[in-house]
């Protein structure tokens, strides 16, 4: 019945196909060549499905995004895989969690190089994070239709925060348990709420193994869930948004009436093609009604790589010149003095060195509201996708002052602060 | 941009190489090798020598759960011919640990066997330092964060540079060897004995707490300072303790140095629990208090009445009174000066004092010391044989010498020893206080003290024609005002409120009323205000003070107020003279009568 194939032969085949054919059935694109397959390669995988086929020259530019989000995105990917790995090690438990941290530096094979990277990781995300969202604010970019991208981002960086703060509970030495002591007793000034917040997070009203094991489950399972959900709404969003923000002159005024009799004769191609032109190549037609859109491959994926390698060599440089503190085991009964919180709430704790409530939450609470109503107050469309707009002048110079007043807070707190938080100078 | 992007990855795989180099080349494997090959040569047998070179570089480690909490020591990866005799005349780290006959290892058909087995044992029981390491560095604790560097082997960079080479010797190993052998006439912790018996020698124990020792309260509790803190920081807490904290304060003890180096092994062994105690026997100190303890590390000396000053004198000079008080040329900057002792107090106080000193001034911060009624009444017999000098004609000299130790060389009441005086000397350059008392009393002070307080009587020493001297120059040289004419006051005699139940309990109304915010309301002088105001209000419940002064001056202070001091004139503020009564009676009613002199009869 069937045509009389021999089927050794098919065999063989199968056989000699077989490292080609599972090639082509997990990428269904050879590499691409021409525009067609440059635009499958994006969509038909599943990695690359979340990137638009084509992008906007303005996004690919580094001294626009300094490609904040991206190292962002990367650091946290770091912070999972090393993270997982630790989590082989580690032990949530006050009789535990020190020798372990000594295991790691002492016998575990790559112990050093993991914690390293992790806590290296994770102070560089925190910054890596705050200073993505200076440079949404100052390029306009939270402006219509991005409003609620911004606020998710805002929510990712509270969120981040968060998750650096739980990590730093688990080593269980001296500095973690006292910078957790600092930070929950700053969560306790809170109005009507402070105290029962403080209590719900340690789980007593001291620091101790319920706080560990608590900070351990927000640490590697909640905060992660809930931080990679939040990613992929902030990355869904960004397309549903029409990608990266720019300025209104990016793209050349595209006319969609009938152009004007006295133009038609610059305008009007020379030649036609038909339809199959359009797709198989580029026509004078292209250049002649620009959108200034690059194909994703290879040079959003290129950038994307790049940044990812350079994210990847900064945090491996760094974890392999300096290790992370690990200090004495936690004794509950000496703290050290001064007792500091993580360096990015050290700016939190010197303002509470002034008011209790003002510098903990009263200030702090201000301005996470304002970051989250700015693009609600903000209804200007002016100044989008230009860094330091002149029509932005008010609000960037409101936002510059809260970020200075903060890092000139942190750098007093963390290096101009000595026993009983008198001021010390640090040379 | 590819340039760029060939050179990270290049530097990532760069970084990765050396990772993986790291890993693979530890100091350990080399010194394990270097074990295997000495050992092949040593080896009589073929089937020696094939064992070990089957053998491979591996992690070595004892896992310890007899002594407190479970031990990982990894000391023998590197120290992997600690059991093996014939290394002993080789280089650390491949040594063997000597055996020794104190240690307890003994020979047995010619052979070494240890009493404490590294199997047993481990490392760390003995020697500290960190078990779980695998670099020399970590494992012998010199990271400054971790808390048991190698006992008398490791000191670590931050320590004091003049401290840290007394903090190496084998004798510091002693106060882990005490952890089990608790018996202190052991011969291996002699030193923590010796360290000891200073403790309770030099008076530590009358500030200090150690569990089951000592019961002080002035100083901290050093149950488990040597769990809490390294060599260094004893031995500075020690030998100079306001390097360490600037507002402590302990005396300075000036003790050899071996009595200090004694002393740090003995409180280096206190850890809160030695292994070799058991719950019930912890439960038994705390009932009795550990009295016998104390009895049995300090011999009593035999008293014998013909020598009573002699050794009364031996017994003061030796067991630290100096570390606080002056005598002759010893003095320990805390204390009153003790150079007259026999002409400003008598016997009773002296010995009152010595029994328990608040029983003769409220808020003494001296402590009670365990000495014997013997040794107690062998001190005071001494103390009063000490008459000072003849004082001299001169009111400067006579300040000098008397006076400026409390209230100062500006008289402004911040002498020396100012601080740990309670209440404090008088700020005598307040003239708004001076010029509003008259001539008699404030003679009437210097000649027959002040009750309660540290002003003593110096009636013994000094004439009325010296205290007035005394009182000139202090008029001229601080108080810098001359007297005025004091004006009459009407004060009633007595109290003309008799004292009943009523009374007191309107005058507890009145003084929760008006006078709690600074004297508080227990009347002891720590109300919320005092906080801001010197002089301090005074402590009411200083029976000493109260019961020595007449209702005439009690009324007079209070409706008149206290010059110089934050104690307002009543009368403005319109109480009147049954008001103060009751308050008088209330103030009286705290007070009870029959306090002091209750060790008078012994003394006789």
């Amino acid at each position: 019945m069937s045509p009389a194939t021999p089927p050794k032969a098919s065999f063989l085949t199968a056989l000699t196909d077989l490292p080609k054919n599972v090639w082509k059935s997990i990428f269904r694109n050879p590499l691409p060549s021409n525009d067609l397959e440059r635009s499958s390669t994006s969509f038909t995988n599943f990695f690359l499905h979340i990137h638009p086929v084509k992008v906007h020259k303005n996004s690919l530019r580094p001294a626009y995004t300094l490609g904040l989000g991206l190292i962002s995105f990367f650091l946290f990917v770091i912070l999972i895989v090393t993270g997982i790995l630790l989590m082989f090690y580690y032990v949530p438990s006050t009789t535990q969690a020190y020798d372990r941290m000594l295991d790691l530096r002492g016998s575990v094979a790559f112990g050093t190089l993991l914690r390293n990277m992790h806590r290296w990781g994770a102070h560089g995300m925190v910054a890596v994070v705050f200073m993505h969202l200076c440079r949404v604010f100052f390029t306009g970019s939270y402006k219509k239709p991005r409003e609620f991208n911004w606020v998710v981002g805002v929510i990712l960086f509270l969120l981040t925060l968060f998750m650096s703060f739980t990590g730093y509970l688990l080593p269980w030495d001296q500095l973690a348990f006292w910078a957790i002591t600092v930070g929950t007793a700053i969560a306790g000034y809170a109005p009507v709420i402070g105290k029962d917040i403080q209590f719900l997070l340690m789980g007593g009203t001291s620091v101790g193994q319920e706080a560990l094991l608590r900070f351990y489950v927000l640490h590697v399972a909640v905060l992660p869930a809930v931080l990679t959900l939040a990613i992929a709404i902030h990355f869904w969003r960004i397309r549903k948004d029409g990608g990266l923000s720019r300025a209104e002159d990016a793209d050349p005024v595209v006319s969609l009436e009938a152009a004007p009799v006295e133009k038609a004769s610059v305008l009007e191609p020379k030649k036609t093609y038909g339809f199959q032109g359009l797709v198989r190549g580029p026509l004078p037609k292209v250049g002649q009604i620009p959108d200034n859109t690059v194909y994703s491959w290879p040079n959003l994926f290129l950038a994307e790589l790049f940044t990812f390698v350079v994210t990847l060599s900064a945090i491996l440089v760094l974890s392999l010149l300096f290790n992370a503190p690990l200090e004495e085991p936690v004794n509950a009964l000496h703290p050290p003095n001064p007792a500091k919180a993580p360096w990015y709430f050290l700016g939190l704790q010197e303002m509470v060195s002034y008011s209790a409530f003002w510098g903990g939450i009263g200030v702090p609470g201000i301005f996470v509201l304002l970051l989250l109503g700015t693009p609600y107050m903000d209804r200007s469309t002016k100044g989008v996708g230009k860094w330091f707009s002149r029509d932005r002048l008010l609000a960037n110079t409101i936002f510059i002052t809260f970020v200075v007043a903060n890092i000139i807070f942190v750098i007093i707190g963390t290096f101009f602060r000595g026993a009983n938080w008198a001021f010390v100078t640090p040379w | 941009m590819r340039t760029a992007l060939a050179i990270g990855t290049f530097l990532i795989l760069v970084i990765h190489g050396i990772v993986f180099y790291n890993q693979f080349g530890h100091p350990w494997e080399r010194n394990q090798n270097t074990y295997f090959d000495q050992a092949k040569v040593l080896a009589k047998t073929d089937a020696e020598k094939a064992a070990l070179a089957a053998r491979k570089p591996r992690i070595e480690q004892i896992v310890v759960s007899n002594f407190g909490e479970t031990r990982v020591d990894r000391c023998t990866t590197c120290h992997i011919a600690t059991d093996d005799p014939r290394f002993s005349a080789h280089a650390e780290p491949v040594k063997t640990h000597p055996y020794s006959p104190t240690m307890g290892d003994f020979q047995k058909d010619g052979k070494w066997e240890r009493r404490h087995k590294f199997s047993e044992f481990g490392c760390t029981v003995c020697h500290d330092g960190q078990g779980r390491g695998l670099d020399a560095e970590y494992s012998h604790g010199k990271d400054e964060y971790w808390p048991d560097p190698l006992l008398g082997y490791t000191t670590q960079d931050h320590w004091r540079k003049d401290h840290a080479p007394k903090l190496k010797g084998k004798d510091y190993m002693q106060a882990n060897c005490a952890q089990c052998h608790t018996d202190t006439a052991f011969p291996g912790t002699a030193v923590v004995s010796r360290g000891r018996q200073i403790f309770f020698s030099s008076n530590c124990y009358g500030c200090h707490r150690i569990e089951g020792l000592s019961d002080g309260t002035i100083g901290p509790d050093l149950s488990d300072v040597g769990r809490k803190w390294k060599l260094d920081y004893i031995w500075g807490r020690i030998t100079d303790p306001k390097s360490i904290l600037a507002t402590s304060i302990m005396p300075k003890f000036n003790l050899k140095e071996e009595d200090v180096k004694a002393l740090v092994i003995f409180l280096k062994s206190r850890k809160g629990r030695n292994f070799a105690e058991t719950e019930i026997q912890r439960f038994k100190v705390k009932l009795t208090g550990g009295a016998e303890l104390v009895q049995a590390t300090i011999k009593p000396v035999k008293i014998n009445p013909a020598e009573m000053v002699k050794q009364g004198e031996k017994l003061v000079l030796d067991r630290a009174c100096t570390a606080c008080h002056k005598l002759g040329d010893r003095d320990g900057g805390i204390a009153p000066d003790l150079s007259f002792e026999g002409s400003i107090r008598d016997s009773a106080w002296v010995y009152a004092h010595f029994k328990n000193p608040k029983s003769t001034m409220s808020d003494s911060i001296m402590p009670a010391f365990r000495f014997t009624d013997d040794e107690f009444k062998a001190m005071t017999a001494y103390l009063m044989t000490l008459r000072g000098q003849a004082t001299p004609a001169s009111g400067e000299v006579i300040y000098k010498n008397l006076c400026l130790r409390c209230h100062g060389a500006k008289g402004d009441g911040m002498g020396p020893i100012a601080e740990h005086l309670d209440p404090y000397p008088r700020d005598l350059t307040k003239a708004g206080f001076m010029n509003s008392k008259s001539e008699a009393r404030l003679v009437n002070s210097i000649r027959n003290g002040v009750n309660g307080t540290s002003m003593p009587a110096w009636g013994k020493a000094v004439t009325e024609e010296q205290a007035k001297a005394v009182l000139d120059y202090i008029q001229t040289t601080f108080t810098k005002e001359p007297r005025r004419e004091l004006k009459a006051k009407a004060i009633p005699e007595t109290n003309p409120v008799a004292m009943s139940p009523e009374s007191v309990t309107r005058g507890e109304a009145l003084f929760v009323n008006r006078c709690a915010g600074c004297h508080g309301r227990k009347g002891d002088g720590k109300g919320p205000n005092s906080l801001d105001i010197l002089p301090k209000p005074r402590n009411l419940r200083n029976s000493f003070f109260v019961n020595s002064i007449d209702d005439k001056r009690l009324f007079e202070s209070i409706q008149y107020g206290i010059q110089g001091t934050a104690m307002p004139p009543w009368i403005d503020y319109g109480l009147t003279n049954n008001d103060v009564g009751d308050l008088v009676n209330f103030i009286r009613s705290i007070n009870p009568k029959s306090k002091g002199g209750q060790h008078a009869a012994a003394i006789q």
